[in-house]
């Protein structure tokens, strides 16, 4: 089943193409890679699928249903949900409030109830505190619950931000640079959690990465981006001989 | 005796101002110079109901309420999509539009002669419940999705908004429910004091509530509390110093900002929690 559809999208930025007629489909339950030298558009991308710009020309469908001009918060509601290239987690609330500020979309209670601590609020508080915590613990963070998020290590921030998109049990999943910043060993857990979590919960995901080793292994298809445009698509393997690709990664040979 | 309850009803009405602003600027993070507007609504809608319409008083406060609600509304549809420095000038705008429309519209508002005359019917009990309630209010607010999505929206907006948050529908709740605390405020302000004029609060006093929230401490509601308790009784009790009380606000002001950037109480709350932390079961 098709979960995302882009249909030639294109934005420019004061007259700079961003992203040029970008095209791709995301199946169900797999994972999707975007590739492409800095300054490709692969975030750009991303920003345009979550609507934090609209998009130029063409069109996004997500699940069946046109969500082009949807704003960034009604489409995080269909369950489409991410991460930042540059960790943006609250830096006033604590690790477990970072975690429950993301389920608050599947909170049913208003505001009167939560003013008199009404029982569907505070049921339902109960039921987000839980949830948070058992995230926390499916990650590792348990011990960090009431720490602030900056002053975790580098890794955990990347660790708890991804923990905090998946709390809205989203459909599709979007990472931008997960890999980024991380070690060997902690890329290598990225890894298995990734594939893990993708089976578990049913998720599609779509991953923008440097990371080769990390895209190479998980990704059934890759997406390459130059200057806006796609330059390859294809199953990995294809895409390592893929002559653009690598001349675009390497420059002209000679 | 009679001095000490003037000075702590004065300081007490204060305070209700100051939980309005502690709401919106320490919260949710929206700079509102405005703050001065809304108070005067409130006075005046109140007043104005109880003197010439003859009113009952109960329900010239909720009429009060009711007006700096909707003109908290009116207001945020355009500036809520305003961010920080530009909200904060045009809601600076809006509270001199108010006292300049007060001062020009003396038929019902006796412009620059004010309304003199309110009968008194306000008194420190009746202040302290309000505190009370609005304390609770916000406070529950606080600990719940409400007030992590403020906290949310302050920090970061475009995370807010992908983690599902409505930002301007949210910054409209939290609008006009200042809004009307501050209206509320105003209206006890307007039966306290017995006598209202348009100068009563300008640009100058709705940016103290400001400062106030932020050496309390923008995470703690008894922060906010403590420093408005402290600020407006200490300028009453040491009137010898009273030039040097802004110089003293400064001062208290520059320190915080330097070693205690997060405000006095960081994100302390009085809580059972806090105060008797072998009460609380282990989770």
């Amino acid at each position: 089943m098709e979960v995302l559809k882009a249909i030639t999208i294109s934005k420019n930025f004061g007259g700079v193409s961003a992203v040029d007629q970008f095209a791709m489909v995301q199946q169900e339950n797999e994972i999707t890679g975007i590739i492409g030298p800095n300054g490709a558009g692969k975030t750009t991308v991303f920003n345009l699928i979550t609507g934090v710009y609209p998009v130029d020309t063409g069109e996004i469908w997500f699940c069946g249903k046109n969500i082009t001009r949807l704003s960034s918060h009604r489409i995080t509601d269909l369950g489409i949900t991410r991460t930042f290239q540059n960790i943006r987690l609250f830096r006033n609330l604590n690790v477990l409030d970072n975690l429950r500020v993301a389920y608050g979309i599947k909170t049913h209670y208003t505001m009167w109830e939560e003013m008199v601590r009404g029982s569907r609020a505070k049921r339902e508080e109960q039921e987000t505190e839980e949830l948070a915590r058992s995230y926390l613990a499916y990650f590792g963070l348990d011990q960090y619950v009431d720490t602030f998020p900056y002053n975790l290590p580098y890794g955990l921030q990347r660790r708890l931000e991804l923990a905090r998109a998946l709390m809205a049990s989203p459909k599709l999943l979007l990472l931008d640079e997960p890999a980024a910043g991380l070690n060997p060993k902690e890329i290598h857990q990225l890894i298995k959690t990734l594939l893990k979590i993708k089976e578990e919960k049913n998720l599609s995901i779509i991953i923008v990465e440097h990371h080769m080793e990390l895209v190479m292994n998980i990704c059934q298809t890759l997406h390459v981006l130059n200057f806006g445009k796609k330059i390859a698509e294809g199953e990995p393997k294809d895409i390592q001989q893929n002559k653009a690709v690598l001349q675009a990664y390497l420059g002209d040979e000679g | 005796m009679e001095f000490y309850i003037k000075v702590l009803e004065i300081t007490c009405l204060h305070t209700i101002l100051v939980l309005g602003a502690y709401l919106m600027t320490g919260l949710t993070g929206l700079f509102s110079l405005g703050q001065g507007g809304f108070v005067s609504i409130g006075a005046y809608t109140a007043a104005i109901a109880f003197l010439h319409f003859n009113v009952p008083f109960p329900i010239a406060i909720l009429m009060a309420v009711l007006m700096g609600s909707v003109v908290g509304f009116l207001i945020g549809i355009p500036t809520l999509r305003l961010h920080r420095d530009y909200f904060l000038l045009v809601t600076f705008g809006f509270g001199e539009m108010v006292r300049a429309a007060l001062l020009h519209l003396a038929q019902l508002t006796g412009g620059a002669l004010g309304i003199a005359g309110i009968p008194k019917q306000v008194d420190l009990p009746m202040i302290h419940v309000s505190i009370l309630f609005i304390t609770i209010l916000i406070y529950n607010l606080k600990r719940s999705r409400f007030g992590r999505n403020c906290i949310a929206i302050r920090d970061d907006e475009l995370a807010a908004s992908l983690m599902g948050i409505n930002v301007y529908s949210h910054k409209m709740k939290v609008f006009i429910l200042g809004s009307a605390i501050t209206s509320y405020g105003g209206a006890l302000y307007a039966f306290l004091i017995m006598f209202i004029e348009p100068n009563l609060f300008n640009w100058l006093e709705s940016a103290k509530l400001i400062i106030i929230t932020f050496v309390g401490g923008v995470n703690s509601i008894i922060g906010a509390i403590i420093a408005s308790v402290v600020y407006y009784s200490f300028g009453e009790f040491f009137r010898f110093v009273d030039v040097w009380r802004d110089v003293l606000l400064a001062l208290a002001v520059l320190f915080v900002t330097i070693f205690r950037p997060g405000g006095i109480f960081g994100s302390w709350e009085l809580s059972l929690k806090n105060l008797l932390p072998w009460r609380v079961k282990k989770i």
